[in-house]
């Protein structure tokens, strides 16, 4: 199957937070009690009833005041730290169209996928279970979009086939957010300034002491085990044991006389 | 046991061979709930233990015993395993004499060079994974990336003593026949001791 994607362009969204609506209607996601903290932002970051979000950057130049908005969500990394550091194989995966989704019943607790990510973005619920956007992952097995792309009412954010989408936006003269890093995120974005403006990595990628973990360590440690097994056995065969009847043997002098029958 | 009529010597005391087998029950708990989490080829193993979120709290506790064990054990033992001279050096020089098929003659202490490194690593290791797994202890107590640092530096540890483990027990128990009876029983045979650690039988033999 092609890879699907959300493209998702900043510059069309209004944060009238539809999505973030329509996302915890369809995920049956419980209402949080939030505080006003004089933003429309709200709540003010990612929660395990929140598998997205949109975030207010509010800059003051002089008497204007430039506001930007971010959906914050899961990315869909192709190359995904989570997966990538997850020991319960199927807990978190990839869907048959490259998102990441996740099976609770898989989850053995262990909060590996929360310092493996390279966005921030998995959540643990009140069960001690993974949670995160799964891109409606009922839905697009289906054929539907996902529901925070159904209720976008200004386009921002779209869902469909990754390569096209991607080369719709670049017709358009766009410079696009994710096309290849970490084999190229499942949520590609255009944004209106510097990724590091909307809080974003500029060089997204799998946090180093993961890679050192997962990609050198791993292996080397399994190889290291079996070299130090290979060599003691090996040095069994060819230089032997330090056996001590051959030691007595040669220092009979200073010994004591053996016991009979030792 | 060291009167002159005896054949054997005295190596480890009751509480060194306890604190000793104690931490090796904990290391191998550690290594089997462990590598489910290491690589998913071992996830299996949590099957042992009823499960992975029941495996990692065996995990758990099991460092625990292990940290305080080794942690005692190497404590009893620290003047030993800094102390190094020329004949070290000298150890080092012929690895040993394990490349040899005959006896070298390198007299040494107590420890010999090789155990006394393998002691300072062990302490090392042992202080490492008992920080890092405090901090591992809940991925979410700590920053992100303190927490994916401790992952690693775990990980890396515990490569390394599973090498060394190999090593040590190859070196205890093939590699030297009659070396395992002093963690045993407690002691060793005199032509051992004379063999392996002449200086320290110098040293026990007078008294």
């Amino acid at each position: 199957m092609a890879r699907k994607a959300f493209l998702i362009d900043m510059s069309r969204c209004i944060a009238c937070r539809s999505c973030q609506v329509a996302c915890k209607q369809w995920n049956k996601l419980e209402p949080e009690a939030t505080v006003n903290r004089g933003s429309y932002e709200n709540p003010p970051q990612l929660t395990p009833q929140l598998y997205n979000q949109i975030q207010f950057i509010e800059q003051g130049q002089g008497d204007e005041l430039r506001w930007l908005f971010m959906n914050q969500r899961c990315m869909h990394c192709g190359d995904a730290g989570c997966i990538k550091v997850c020991p319960s194989a199927g807990a978190l995966y990839h869907t048959p169209e490259g998102m990441v989704a996740f099976n609770q019943d898989k989850c053995i607790e262990c909060h590996y996928c929360v310092n493996g990510c390279p966005f921030d973005v998995p959540r643990y619920d009140r069960k001690k279970k993974v949670t995160k956007c799964h891109a409606c992952v009922d839905r697009i097995a289906n054929g539907l979009v996902p529901a925070c792309v159904k209720a976008c009412p200004t386009q921002t954010l779209r869902f469909g086939d990754r390569d096209a989408l991607i080369a719709e936006a670049k017709a358009a003269g766009k410079t696009v957010y994710g096309e290849s890093e970490l084999k190229g995120l499942g949520a590609v974005y255009i944004l209106e300034d510097a990724p590091q403006t909307y809080n974003l990595p500029a060089k997204p990628a799998i946090p180093a002491s993961i890679f050192l973990w997962k990609d050198v360590i791993k292996p080397l440690g399994i190889l290291g085990f079996w070299g130090a097994m290979g060599a003691a056995l090996l040095h069994y065969v060819t230089f032997g044991p330090k056996k001590l009847d051959e030691y007595g043997r040669r220092h009979d002098d200073d010994l004591n006389p053996p016991e009979k029958g030792a | 046991m060291n009167n002159s009529m005896s054949r054997y010597v005295e190596r480890f005391n009751v509480v060194e061979r306890v604190l000793h087998w104690t931490l090796v029950v904990a290391f191998f708990i550690l290594v089997f709930t462990g590598l489910g989490l290491y690589a998913r080829t071992f996830f299996g193993y949590f099957d042992f233990f009823g499960g992975p979120q029941q495996g990692i709290l065996f995990h758990k506790w099991a460092g625990v015993v292990f940290f305080t064990s080794s942690l005692l054990l190497a404590l009893s033992h620290l003047k030993e395993l800094f102390t190094f001279d020329q004949d070290d050096v000298l150890w080092l020089k012929k690895l040993g004499g394990y490349l040899s098929k005959e006896h070298e003659d390198i007299p040494q202490g107590k420890f010999n060079c090789g155990q006394k490194l393998f002691g300072i690593f062990s302490l090392v290791g042992t202080l490492v994974m008992g920080i890092t797994g405090i901090i591992i202890w809940d991925p979410a107590a700590f920053g992100r990336g303190l927490t994916q640092f401790s992952l690693m530096l775990h990980a890396l540890f515990f490569t390394l003593f599973m090498m060394g483990v190999v090593v040590h027990i190859y070196l205890t128990t093939l590699g030297n026949p009659g070396t395992i009876s002093s963690m045993l029983y407690g002691h060793v045979t005199k032509t051992w001791a004379k063999a392996h650690a002449v200086k320290w039988y110098r040293k026990v033999q007078k008294g």
